[in-house]
């Protein structure tokens, strides 16, 4: 059987020539998250062309997610179901159509998603969307508009911190979360000619709306 | 360049022969290096304690080869906890099996492919279509390389060969888009891909990807694209099948994140790659109800195909190490020259000549480790620290079954004596000044026969005195 026999070449090759790990050096400390965080997280979202735009109240959230729908043209949206507490979504897009998110066919004609970031890294400007029963995948991956809201206590340093953040979400059995993305500015290629393209299988926009109050 | 899939790793000389002579293919290389070393440069400037994360990453990697058994045995529990079928794949015939099976199992007639050089390894695409299924390469770079029926040419961007006229005409022809002009622009182009990829993707029932790194302790898999393309193919089909080499294991998720520290700096000079997705296992029942959101099946295929003999040679095995950055293909004055196509197997530059001949069969790939110029500048880039010319060097050993030909030892010698290398070169300049007759010397090692045939010595200056003679003519002439 395959899986026996590869087994047994590693382990008879590892024995032949044993193979010894230096002891690493100490990870580097993590940025500090501290008041000029938001500042932080716009500038290295810049070069992605992604816009943070920041939020002192629910009310001006909604001015925010408004101005966005209107800026990209959107005429519907899906969003996941579990948003911040406060904060009426439909509401702010009354105008637009909203879709159910149940099925990849349906989204696809949807356009734009709305979704709530578990962190922000502000070290690489990424957003950490996980999965779960009220926070479908495929609204930040099919519309051509992606808006993620994001709270000021899911800033965090860097990539480090994912293994903590996907423990603190374990479902009731145990099970780590099935799926977790990092959402690093829009979909981008340079496959012809080298010549960046916003937009390939993703969405080519990608707005953030930084919720700053305490929730 | 007429490229077509008839490269192969035993005619690698020839292949880079035609390649370097390629105008237009120099030129698309010089383009492309430069702009990926650019990049590249530009981020790890700015990487605060860049050599610190470069040594967590490597560290973390070796970790994971001292434990390698160990570590996937961990690997197919925690996959299994999590609700992922896992196979083991001895070979390519054996991995292609299994994935044919999972096709026919759920009755894929459409599969998304996202990229990966290992797919491409156990050449998976014909046994799938030989299924009945159509196939569809979902990379852009990669879609329109599948489009013209030509291999990729490089890690990170497959399609660099060509142009956006060339582009235009293959969509024209293959997309059925009879008024696309030679002129559509490249932002154009790119809309039309996702939109023939967008029904596709829909229509999927099997999506097939690869695997940057997949986490003993948790049984997750991690995906790492631009595109969005990788997390379709997860998404919208009912099934996902991750096909691993078996070297793609880590440890822990700590040690997951310390390598994305470095593996899109590396490769693209991004922070991070656009899309990062942790798979672990299969859609829950707890996940929304909605179709095709997250596929309901997973599986892993572990895929031995040659490394695991790797791993008992202490010298070779840090060709183990490599998380396919490509960084060292654009650093290598060799693959700047002659570029992917030319090394004849999925993996090019210099960690591709050093996985072919390790994957590979023995007389196929006598050549590859001999198109290295030691330069040493794919060892500098390298995050890992993989020591290239090191591993190049013992590959030649191998070759030359340990024993120094007559040549190389002659040549060692007049190489370490000047006095001798000058009166060698001077007698055989004096005697045969073209080396016409050198290699038809009869009883001639052959190996220096084959030195001096494939090499065009430099014109000699004409002697002082034609030059004096001639010199003199001018200045009466004048």
């Amino acid at each position: 059987m395959s899986r026996t026999r590869i087994l047994a070449t590693l382990r008879a090759g590892l024995a032949a020539a044993p193979l010894s790990v230096p002891e690493p050096p100490a990870r580097p400390a993590s940025l500090a998250v501290g008041p000029d965080a938001w500042a932080l997280l716009a500038e290295v979202l810049a070069p992605l062309d992604v816009r943070l735009r920041l939020a002192q109240n629910p009310a001006e959230a909604a001015t925010h997610v408004a101005d966005i729908a209107r800026e990209r043209g959107a005429a519907s949206y899906a969003r996941w179901d579990e948003m911040p507490a406060g904060l009426d979504m439909d509401a702010a897009l009354a105008g637009l159509t909203r879709l159910s998110p149940d099925c990849c066919q349906a989204l696809a004609h949807v356009d734009l998603g709305l979704t709530f970031a578990q962190a922000a890294l502000l070290d690489s400007g990424s957003l950490v969307l996980i999965a779960g029963p009220q926070r479908p995948r495929s609204v930040s991956l099919l519309p051509p508009t992606h808006v993620c809201l994001v709270q000021r206590s899911a800033l965090l340093p860097d990539v480090s911190a994912l293994p903590e953040l996907l423990s603190s979400q374990r479902d009731p059995s145990g099970l780590l979360p099935s799926c977790l993305n990092l959402v690093t500015g829009p979909s981008s290629t340079a496959d012809i000619e080298l010549v960046l393209v916003r937009g390939v299988h993703g969405p080519g926009a990608l707005d953030i709306v930084g919720l700053d109050w305490e929730l | 360049m007429v490229l077509t899939s008839t490269f192969t790793p035993r005619n690698f000389r020839e292949q880079s022969e035609k390649a370097s002579h390629d105008a237009t293919l120099r030129a698309v290389l010089d383009h492309a290096t430069r702009y990926f070393m650019g990049k590249r440069g530009a981020a790890l400037d700015a990487f605060a304690d860049r050599d610190t994360h470069f040594a967590r990453a490597r560290a973390a990697r070796l970790a994971a080869l001292s434990r390698l058994p160990e570590l996937l045995e961990e690997l197919e529990q925690s996959a299994i906890a999590v609700g992922t079928q896992v196979h083991w794949a001895a070979d390519a015939a054996e991995a292609r099996e299994i994935i044919t099976g999972i096709a026919t199992d759920c009755g894929a007639k459409v599969v998304g492919k996202g990229k990966s050089m290992v797919t491409e390894e156990i050449a998976l695409n014909p046994a799938l279509e030989a299924t009945g299924a159509e196939v569809w390469e979902t990379d852009l770079g990669e879609f329109i390389v599948q489009l013209a029926g030509e291999p990729p040419s490089h890690i990170i961007a497959p399609c660099i060969h060509k142009s956006r006229a060339d582009v235009a005409a293959l969509f024209r022809e293959k997309l059925g888009l009879a008024d696309l002009s030679d002129s559509a622009s490249i932002p154009e182009l790119t809309l039309l891909a996702r939109r023939a990829l967008r029904e596709k993707f829909l229509a999927a029932d099997l999506g097939v990807t690869g695997v940057n790194m997949a986490v003993a302790g948790s049984g997750s898999v991690i995906l790492v694209e631009n595109e969005g393309n990788i997390r379709m193919s997860t998404t919208c089909p009912p099934v996902h099948v991750a096909v691993m080499s078996l070297e793609k294991v880590v440890a822990t998720l700590e040690d997951a994140a310390d390598i994305l520290r470095v593996l899109p700096r590396s490769a693209t000079g991004q922070k991070m790659s656009s899309y990062v997705s942790v798979l672990t296992g299969p859609r829950r029942a707890s996940e929304p109800n909605v179709e095709n959101d997250g596929a309901r099946e997973s599986h892993l295929v572990i895929l031995d195909n040659g490394r695991s003999e790797v791993l008992a040679d202490p010298v070779l095995r840090e060709a183990l190490l490599c998380f396919r950055c490509g960084a060292c293909l654009n650093s290598c004055p060799v693959y700047q020259t002659i570029g992917g196509h030319a090394y004849g197997s999925v993996y090019s530059g210099p960690i591709g000549a050093l996985l072919s001949s390790l994957l590979l069969p023995a007389e196929d790939t006598r050549d590859l480790p001999f198109g290295c110029t030691m330069c040493g500048a794919c060892k500098k880039t390298c995050p890992l620290g993989i020591d290239h010319p090191k591993l190049m060097l013992r590959l030649r050993e191998r070759v030359c079954a340990g024993k120094p030909q007559f040549i190389g030892a002659a040549h060692a010698f007049l190489a370490t004596h000047p006095l001798a290398y000058r009166l060698a070169v001077g007698a055989a300049r004096a005697v045969d000044p073209h080396l016409d007759l050198l290699p038809r010397l009869p009883g001639l090692p052959s190996g220096l026969a084959s030195f001096v045939e494939s090499r065009q010595p430099p014109g000699l200056k004409p002697p002082f005195s034609t030059q004096l003679r001639a010199g003199r003519k001018k200045q009466g002439g004048a």
